[in-house]
């Protein structure tokens, strides 16, 4: 199998991917330690945080309307020949309400996230990088990653619960919408029976792990563009490198969280 | 005896096995404007990130105003650099903001006791120094490259900085737009009473501007003095550097 080239021309070995890989974890743990020690020094820069939550919500709002309303929609198509083969009909809301409260809308909807928001904050930040507006921002005696970074990862970990919450609420009318297209079911009767299978405490671990979420879309994100480097072709990479590290974390730190909340709840 | 504004001593700087800069020693007094010049790669930008913290030397020391560059925090030199400016080669302007807010950006930071009006006004009358008060609301994007130049001059000079630094003023520009921003740059320095070091390889901006000039070459210092001796040399390296030197305006 013939291996990318590095950018010297020299041919990259799986040794240079181990590295890579290696080098690109140590750099995140240094980078989220900094952000921990900078986000508690002054100024703290509210204004900018409600700025990047507001474009950051209306960015995305579009995409993740669709994508709960489709989600809804097929899980209940999906579920409904079967729940009437079991004779279980009756239970498709709770089982589509609790799918998706717990785990589906979570996490589908981090995925959409980091696909739109840590490739933009990615490709932003590594711009800046490359065209010296962070260091005229440093020489300028400002705090670049303070207003720069921390700014965006509280953003991300703020806004992403509250994106879940409205995507959780889409897909449960996208399932109202394919069981009526099949069979007759008052909405009053759907919404007693989402109600009853559904407990507040399903939200809580399914939209807990929604700020770990975007923690790490916004973290990922500004590490891969604050870095940035090598022009236009290094901004490319930031961005690109930013979605699949942050879909990758999420998946992995979704297996992570959901042992620990069936640690801490075990009757959920 | 002169006031020193900017000292380094045996500046030496590598990036791998590439040598940069090798005990690089220069003085600049108040009110005097140096030009750095090189050949492009020859270590001048670097020399610049030096002077004002952005890469670290590998050894050697800087004192800007007797703080010695490398024995301070990262507050106190922040508070060393609330008194310089520096313009970046590409004028390094926010993107993201208005002419108005790249250029109230550091006014609000560093200046909190400011109303807005007195910002309004700072930066108004700064755009008027670059002749450039209709470009207020555009954003960067819709600048040329002269203008982003004369804009990221305003946003350098707006808390008045004692201490200017140049990174390749005039470099990409027309011979005249490069006369302009050249004398713009010479008119603030007389009527602020900056200190200036300017990296560029334009003659046209180096003799408007120069008081005196160095020359890096092979990562040392080959020449210091006056422009006028430096053009005029008899070493043929510098002969031949500032024969391509064909337009004058």
């Amino acid at each position: 199998m013939n291996l990318p080239r590095h950018r010297y021309g020299r041919r990259l070995t799986y040794g240079d991917y181990l590295y890579n890989f290696f080098a690109t974890l140590t750099g995140l743990t240094v980078f989220n330690l900094e952000f921990v020690k900078q986000a508690f020094i002054p100024p703290y820069e509210i204004a900018e945080v409600k700025k990047h939550m507001t474009e950051l919500g209306v960015k995305t709002l579009g995409i993740v309307s669709i994508t709960g309303f489709i989600i809804g929609l097929v899980l209940a198509m999906q579920s409904q020949p079967v729940m009437q083969r079991f004779g279980a009909s009756d239970f498709l809301p709770g089982m589509v309400s609790l799918s998706v409260v717990r785990e589906l809308g979570p996490v589908i909807t981090a995925l959409i996230f980091a696909g739109r928001v840590s490739s933009g904050i990615g490709a932003e930040l590594g711009s800046m990088r490359v065209t010296e507006q962070i260091d005229a921002m440093e020489v300028s005696a400002i705090n670049p990653f303070n207003y720069l970074v921390v700014t965006r990862v509280i953003a991300t970990t703020m806004i992403l619960p509250i994106l879940t919450v409205y995507v959780i609420m889409i897909a449960i009318i996208g399932s109202y919408l394919a069981i009526i297209i099949v069979e007759p079911m008052s909405f009053e009767y759907f919404r007693s029976s989402v109600v009853q299978s559904v407990e507040f405490g399903d939200f809580i671990p399914g939209v807990a792990k929604t700020f770990v979420f975007g923690y790490i879309v916004g973290l990922v994100g500004s590490y891969k563009g604050f870095t940035a480097e090598g022009g236009t072709e290094g901004v490319g990479r930031a961005s690109t490198t930013s979605v699949v590290l942050a879909s990758l974390l999420i998946l992995i730190f979704d297996s992570v969280l959901v042992k620990i909340s069936l640690w801490l709840w075990p009757t959920l | 005896m002169a006031d020193i504004i900017v000292k380094t001593e045996n500046l030496t700087k590598s990036f791998d096995e590439l040598l940069v800069l090798k005990n690089i020693s220069v003085q600049v007094e108040r009110a005097e404007n140096l030009i750095v010049f090189g050949k492009s790669g020859s270590g001048k930008s670097v020399l610049l990130k030096c002077i004002i913290g952005l890469m670290k030397p590998d050894s050697g020391n800087i004192y800007i105003n007797n703080n010695k560059i490398s024995d301070l925090s990262i507050k106190q030199l922040n508070t060393v650099r609330k008194d310089i400016g520096f313009l970046f080669q590409g004028a390094a302007l926010y993107d993201s903001m208005t002419v108005r807010e790249n250029l109230s950006f550091p006014l609000k930071r560093h200046f909190e006791e400011m109303t807005p009006k007195e910002i309004e006004d700072k930066v108004q009358y700064t755009l008027e120094l670059v002749s450039l008060e209709e470009a207020i609301d555009k954003m960067p994007s819709e600048l040329s490259g002269g203008m982003k130049k004369r804009i990221g001059l305003a946003r350098s000079i707006i808390t008045d900085p004692a201490l200017m630094l140049y990174d390749e003023p005039t470099t990409g520009l027309d011979p005249i737009t490069t006369k302009e921003i050249s004398e713009l740059i010479l008119n603030l320095q007389k009527k602020f009473n900056m200190t200036s070091i300017v990296v560029t390889h334009d003659l046209i901006c180096a003799e408007i501007i120069a008081d005196r000039a160095i020359f890096l070459r092979d990562a040392h210092v080959a020449f210091e003095g006056k422009i006028e001796e430096l053009t005029k040399s008899g070493d043929p390296f510098l002969k031949n550097f500032f024969s391509h030197e064909i337009v004058k305006v």
